[in-house]
């Protein structure tokens, strides 16, 4: 394996949970709910699928109660929207707060042991071929899944019937409902599935990137939280922030040595939010619009699918039957 | 309308979702250490009553079960505080030693901070009738609102005289409490106040000299490398840090030129700084990250000289996807066990002969402030009654590996003794990074100038006018 190989490699690796965390929240602000509660739940299902790995030794069970612990907050988070008519970014910035606790508190008499991992699967013949082999197939299951995710959504949002339906109830759920679609019980099923994703995430943490509980995954949860925004909620924008992110932590790390570039590590850290906010700035300005209008007319439509910067029109509110 | 019915099922949710935590949290203690405190008893009993609740949970309502988790709780804070309030009453009847001892990490971190509660235990053992009062996780993260001498404060009430701040972090604080409490002995570990003169009477300083398991822990990965290319995984860079890496590459050159009889130019030594001790994100880099890239970037051997555990375990992942790598953890004793088969063994700190030492010594009131600079028990430097440091191999050493390394400890111990052909690895030529001279060609480093990485320390006066500590030519990474 090269160098640029393993450095490619690392990076597919250390974004995965990002990328599916980032496709979960996708999901569920694509059906019109915020789940503000990401790095919480990042958190509480990470150490979660540790403890349980360790106790039972199942692997599946791991997964499986962190995909739970997922749903369970996505679901406070749903319920407390559509049948308390609570605001969904209190409810969720609540649940960050307790769900980070929660987690220090529970996972102390498993703090810094020995975590369990996800066994290493390399995919024969494939992983033979130059540069994309290591890359993309030698790794473990969860991280084909990272990859496999991305697809699936682009294909399930953009090219299925159910994927419109979805992307109505949060664009405008009004005439959803007036063609007869079951907004409210579809922001549940997308919530939860959004959750699980996220669950996931965390399980992807301890037994596969970090290994183990060790209450520094602070921080990852509000990253997955704005890449869905940076990647403007498209799937596989989304994905491309999580890997820009993981790429640019491993440029730090080289940069430390160089002589040429002397950039501190929290300066390289921070890149992507000032990437973030310039992406906004650009987003909201109206110069998108702008360069659309002097496409010529042949490529207006896939310019304007492209260019396409706006949030879920109905993202964070609730919606009411009349 | 559906409102009540709405707010029960709320309440309902929350309940599933802590006793489904609760269900995760399971009774896992069998790293406790086993000399009951009154706080750990506490503290077992709460976690004894959190298993039989996770249990009872099951069966029985949610919403209850949640209720009585409270209660619980409740409960065992209660008992915690009656039993505090004993051991008070307990000091106050005693004659023997009270001491506080200052964590800035917990105290079952399996690293540095458990080190030093195990010295605590092991005074409580040997000094009779003295007890520990052990403040954990003493850090600007976790205690952002607590003051030194706030912790300080609390400890002499409760009987404390002597006071132990286990971080290079406390001091400059540690010298501005002990001129608050005269009467009370502070000893700073890792601090050089009291070599400077700067430090109130009442403030000693104690360290131990992991140069040599450092040294060790370099020969181990020189003995071991296949690439040729050993990565060290460093905290912050400060004297202590660069001395710790210098220390590690002498041992690395020597032994791939001694032992393996190749040529120690070609050995690729980097170090790559986090920034902190241990992983802070959005402020360090990662250390997982950091782990990977080494390995990435062709190291097989991994050095740590972080607090926690990322290198071995990212070591031991990359070896089940059967790579031929290699790590050597730190501080703590017991580090190798995370991942035995791929550990060189762990260069550890022993605090308690020290601890007991100056305890001993306040106690007798013969104490006087000093810099002490333990050094190994060289007739067995893991003897837990005497040695400073100590180094424990792993079984990724071979048996012949472990003769070499036996070899070379026994080198440096007579190195160490002064004795005729001993091995003394700071001794010159040896340059710094940007050329500088550390050692003419046979100068032999002092203490001090070992101790500070610099070489205009002897005379100096001011620790202001001392150049910064510099990494040794031939290692690769950043000195500041």
């Amino acid at each position: 394996m090269t160098g640029l190989e393993s450095t490619l490699r690392g990076i597919v690796r250390s974004a995965a949970p990002i990328v599916i965390a980032g496709q979960g929240e996708l999901i569920t602000e694509r059906a019109g709910v915020i789940n503000l509660s990401l790095d919480g739940t990042i958190m509480l299902s990470a150490m979660t699928a540790h403890v349980i790995a360790r106790e039972t030794g199942s692997l599946t069970q791991a997964v499986l109660a962190a995909m739970l612990v997922g749903m369970a907050v996505a679901f406070v988070v749903v319920f407390s929207s559509i049948a308390l008519r609570l605001s969904q970014v209190a409810v969720g910035f609540i649940l960050t707060i307790l769900c980070a606790d929660l987690a220090i508190f529970l996972g102390k008499p498993h703090f810094n042991q020995p975590g369990k991992e996800i066994p290493h699967a390399p995919i024969p013949v494939l992983k033979d071929i130059p540069l994309l082999g290591p890359v993309f197939f030698d790794h473990n299951i969860l991280i084909y899944l990272s990859l496999l995710l991305v697809v699936a959504v682009l294909f399930y949002i953009y090219r299925t019937r159910p994927g419109l339906t979805l992307r109505s109830i949060g664009e405008q759920p009004e005439a959803a409902f007036v063609r007869g679609t079951p907004v409210q019980l579809l922001r549940y099923v997308y919530t939860l599935a959004g959750g699980a994703l996220v669950g996931l995430a965390g399980a992807t943490y301890s037994l596969s990137v970090k290994l183990g509980w060790k209450e520094d995954l602070s921080g990852e949860g509000w990253i997955a939280l704005a890449i869905v925004i940076f990647g403007l909620w498209m799937p596989g924008r989304v994905a491309l922030g999580a890997y820009l992110i993981a790429g640019l932590r491993s440029v730090a790390i080289d940069l430390q040595d160089n002589d040429v570039i002397d950039l501190p590590a929290q300066i390289v850290n921070m890149l992507p939010w000032f990437l973030m906010i310039i992406t906004l700035m650009i987003a909201t300005s109206g110069v998108l619009e702008k360069v659309v209008r002097f496409t010529p007319d042949r490529f207006k439509p896939a310019a304007r699918r492209f260019l396409r910067a706006a949030p879920p029109r109905a993202l964070g509110t609730p919606f009411e039957k009349h | 309308m559906f409102k009540k019915r709405t707010l029960i099922g709320l309440v309902l949710i929350l309940a599933l979702v802590l006793v489904l935590a609760l269900a995760a949290c399971g009774g896992d203690d069998d790293d406790e250490d086993k000399t009951p405190t009154p706080e750990a008893a506490a503290e077992e009993e709460a976690a004894a009553e959190e298993e039989a609740v996770t249990e009872e949970a099951a069966a029985e309502e949610e919403a209850e079960a949640e209720e009585e988790v409270a209660a619980e709780e409740e409960a065992a804070e209660e008992e915690a505080e009656v039993a505090e309030g004993e051991a008070e009453e307990e000091v106050a009847a005693e004659e023997g030693l009270t001491f506080g001892v200052v964590l800035v990490g917990p105290k079952d971190d399996h690293g540095w901070s458990q080190a030093h509660y195990d010295a605590g235990l092991y005074v409580e053992e040997n000094l009779p009738g003295s007890k520990m009062i052990a403040l954990e996780s003493m850090n600007s993260a976790d205690r952002p609102e607590t003051t030194l001498e706030q912790v300080a404060e609390d400890m002499v009430s409760q009987g404390a005289k002597v006071i132990i701040t286990t971080s290079a972090d406390f001091e400059v604080d540690t010298a501005v409490v002990a001129a608050l409490y005269p009467d009370v002995t502070f000893i700073h570990i890792s601090g050089d106040d009291v070599y400077w003169g700067i430090a109130p009477a009442n403030v000693g300083n104690i360290m131990g000299q992991m140069e040599y398991g450092k040294m060790i822990a370099g020969c181990a990965a020189a003995l071991k490398t296949e690439t040729g290319s050993i990565g060290y995984v460093g905290p912050l860079i400060d004297p202590e840090t660069t001395r710790l890496v210098n220390s590690v590459y002498l041992g690395a050159r020597y032994c791939y030129e001694t032992y393996r009889e190749m040529d120690p130019a070609e050995l690729k030594f980097t170090v790559t700084w986090i920034g902190f001790w241990f992983n802070i994100p959005g402020v360090t880099l990662d250390p997982t990250e950091v782990s990977n890239a080494m390995l990435d970037d062709g190291a097989d051997v991994l050095i740590s000289g972080i607090d926690t555990t990322e290198a071995i375990v990212v070591a031991s992942q990359r070896a089940a996807e059967g790579e031929a790598v290699w790590a050597i953890p730190y501080d703590y004793k017991g580090a190798c066990e995370e991942a035995q088969d791929i550990c060189l063994g762990v260069p550890y700190f022993n605090w308690g002969p020290a601890y007991l030492g100056a305890l001993q010594a306040i106690q007798d009131g013969t104490w006087k402030p000093a810099w002490d600079w333990n050094p190994p028990d060289w007739d067995d430097i893991n003897n837990p009654e005497t040695t400073a440091v100590g180094y424990i191999y792993g079984d990724g050493l071979t048996d012949e590996n472990k003769t070499t390394l036996d070899e070379f400890i026994a080198a440096l111990a007579a190195g160490a003794k002064g004795e005729e052909g001993g091995l003394n690895l700071f001794v010159g030529p040896l340059n710094f990074q940007d050329g500088s001279v550390f050692l003419e060609d046979g100068q032999v480093a002092t203490p001090a100038e070992i101790w500070f990485m610099a070489n205009n320390v002897e005379g100096a006066e001011d620790p202001e006018t001392v150049n910064p500590p510099q990494l040794l030519e031939g290692v690769e990474g950043a000195s500041e």
